[in-house]
């Protein structure tokens, strides 16, 4: 079990304006500024869970995922996975997790994929038999194939992620922190990934917890997910129900068959998109089956879809939000002091 | 323990098979080896040439003390500068958070992370540097002093890596080294000279501050049979201390350790 109390990582980092002035004044006279990138976060995540890590760009997502993985030192706060503090750096629990970055690798550049496995299996103390099963389970998840015996500079984005996965698992991790694992890979080679993560986790228990810049990724993957904006966790639960609290309604798309006014579409719903014939709506849930009802008789549309509205947009909304309110809050706090 | 020994035995294999894929080196790694061995012995003939002792040294003792600068110069090129120069180049990328995440110490497994097997020629050559020195001197060094004099070799090693580790754990905070890897360098190239060449302040400094006496002269000294039993023990202590010291800066820099931002 991953459990995060009040977990708080401060960075104090040096700032200074730009020009040779600046850079000169700022060898006999630092400016330091504390970045608050992880704050008062806390949280649960029960073994064989897949938890999905959103949150905009220096949210704090992946310096959560240091933390819990013992790479960094918490300011204030407790973190422990399995019962073990992280950044003690057990060698019980670093036996048991794996952390795979997509913008770092641990593969050794010159030599094949094959030579990185020979050195993790004598780190990770592997037995002989144990480290050839997982590794050919490894091959026919993944795909590897001969992959593991070319250098590794010479293998494509996409094969060397798939390579370092199989470095990463070769110890069979119980938990597994994934940032951005299928960060610029095609559609193709992320669908693979996701699908390879899904069955790990059902086959060894495993717990997930990731972190992806494709929504598609974590929804997935992902049945609960924890949001992360400036440090600070603002949601905490079911995909779903996410996308319920902060949009309930409903996105109906359908194509037209024959030529209806604006005013009429807008009687049915709020319009979002009109291309051509292909139409998207925005319809209050209790009015859906009317409106369907409406589109599919009078009007007869073809390609009738209903869906929830995108992850993206609802997040997009949400962060907006919060920074709205925080702008105000801060203008109302400077309005008070004046 | 065991894991540790086979741990060793595949970072070497993996720069050996690493080291094979570029086999001209070997050529060019044997010449400069030649090449480098000769600048070593030169001053030292043009020293002698003219005088029979220099601070009490007589030629083919000094070149016993060149032959351990060698030595110990080999071992830190052919091991513990490639180590620790990709550890320099892992803290910069973050990299490093791939050594943190592994169950084995992290000090253990960045120092033996790469080495240049062609540098074992340079071994080679310090070796038969020190035959040399005896051949000269009409006769062996005596088994319980080659004993003694092999013991401060390892312990001379290990004071050069502790201030290696040194300047790497500086690396944690400052990124940028190289200046300070220059000049320890620089520093360790004093080491060639027998310490009692050095006068006054100077002595000082590298008999305690950067003990380059503990690496080559003493050493060297207990081979020759002209070393006590007291400063012997003080030079490998003085050796463990340094290793000690730096084994706390490091600890306290992996604390500090920030990782590179993904």
């Amino acid at each position: 079990m991953i459990r995060a109390d009040e977990l708080t990582k401060h960075f104090k980092v040096h700032r200074r304006k730009p020009g040779f002035a600046a850079a000169l004044a700022s060898v006999f006279r630092r400016r330091y500024e504390v970045v608050r990138a992880v704050e008062n976060v806390s949280f649960r995540i029960e073994r064989g869970e897949r938890v999905g890590f959103l949150g905009p760009n220096g949210a704090g997502k992946t310096t959560t995922l240091k933390l819990l993985a013992g790479l960094l030192h918490p300011t204030s706060g407790a973190v422990t996975v399995d019962g073990y503090v992280p950044s003690k750096r057990p060698p019980e629990l670093l036996g048991s997790i794996t952390l795979v970055m997509g913008q770092k690798s641990q593969l050794i550049w010159d030599l094949p994929p094959s030579e990185t496995y020979a050195m993790n299996r004598a780190i990770f103390d592997v037995p002989k038999a144990e480290f050839d099963a997982t590794l050919a389970e490894l091959t026919e998840l993944l795909e590897l194939g001969k992959l593991v015996d070319k250098p590794t500079r010479q293998l494509s984005l996409g094969e060397r992620m798939k390579c370092e996965l199989a470095a990463a698992l070769l110890h069979r991790p119980k938990t597994l922190f994934l940032d951005e694992p299928t960060i610029g890979l095609d559609v193709a080679m992320q669908l693979a990934i996701r699908d390879f993560v899904r069955r790990y986790n059902q086959r060894h228990e495993a717990t997930v917890l990731l972190t992806s810049h494709y929504m598609d990724d974590v929804v997935a993957l992902c049945p609960r997910i924890l949001v992360i904006d400036e440090g600070k966790l603002v949601h905490d639960g079911d995909l779903r129900q996410l996308v319920k609290t902060m949009d309930p309604d409903k996105r109906v798309s359908f194509t037209l068959t024959s030529e209806v006014g604006a005013d009429e579409l807008e009687r049915l719903g709020a319009v979002i998109l009109r291309e051509g014939t292909r139409v998207t709506l925005r319809v209050v849930e209790r009015e859906i089956p009317a409106v369907v009802g409406r589109l599919l008789g009078p009007l007869h549309v073809a390609d009738l879809a209903i869906e929830d509205p995108p992850l993206e947009e609802i997040l997009r909304a949400m962060f907006g939000k919060a920074r709205e309110e925080r702008a105000a809050s801060e203008a109302a706090e400077a309005g008070g002091a004046t | 323990m065991r894991r540790y020994l086979r741990l060793l035995g595949v970072q070497l294999r993996m720069s050996v098979a690493s080291a094979m894929a570029y086999r001209a080196d070997f050529l060019v790694e044997g010449a400069m080896s030649a090449a480098w061995m000769a600048v070593a012995l030169l001053p030292l003939f043009v020293l002698y040439g003219e005088r029979d002792t220099v601070a009490g040294w007589d030629a083919p003792s000094a070149l016993v003390v060149l032959a351990y600068f060698m030595g110990v110069r080999a071992v830190v090129e052919g091991v513990v500068n490639p180590s620790l120069v990709e550890l320099v180049d892992r803290i910069r990328t973050g990299a490093f958070d791939y050594v943190l995440l592994k169950p084995v110490d992290a000090q253990l497994l960045v120092s033996g992370s790469r080495y240049e097997p062609w540098k074992v020629l340079d071994l080679l050559g310090a070796a038969g540097v020190a035959v040399y020195a005896f051949v000269l001197r009409g006769h062996g060094p005596e088994p319980g002093h080659l004993l003694v004099g092999l013991a401060l070799f390892a312990t001379g090693v290990l004071a050069m890596y502790a201030l290696w580790i040194l300047c790497a754990a500086a690396s944690f905070w400052v990124v940028r080294l190289d200046n300070l890897t220059y000049l320890l360098s620089a520093i360790f190239d004093t080491a060639r000279w027998p310490v009692q060449v050095f006068r006054g302040a100077w002595r000082i400094v590298f008999t305690f501050v950067i003990p380059v006496a503990v690496m080559t002269t003493y050493p060297a000294m207990a081979l020759l049979g002209a070393l006590d039993a007291g400063t012997a023990l003080a030079s490998a202590g003085g050796a463990l201390a340094l290793l000690g010291l730096s084994r706390l800066v490091w600890r306290a820099a992996i604390r500090s350790y920030t990782s590179a931002s993904s």
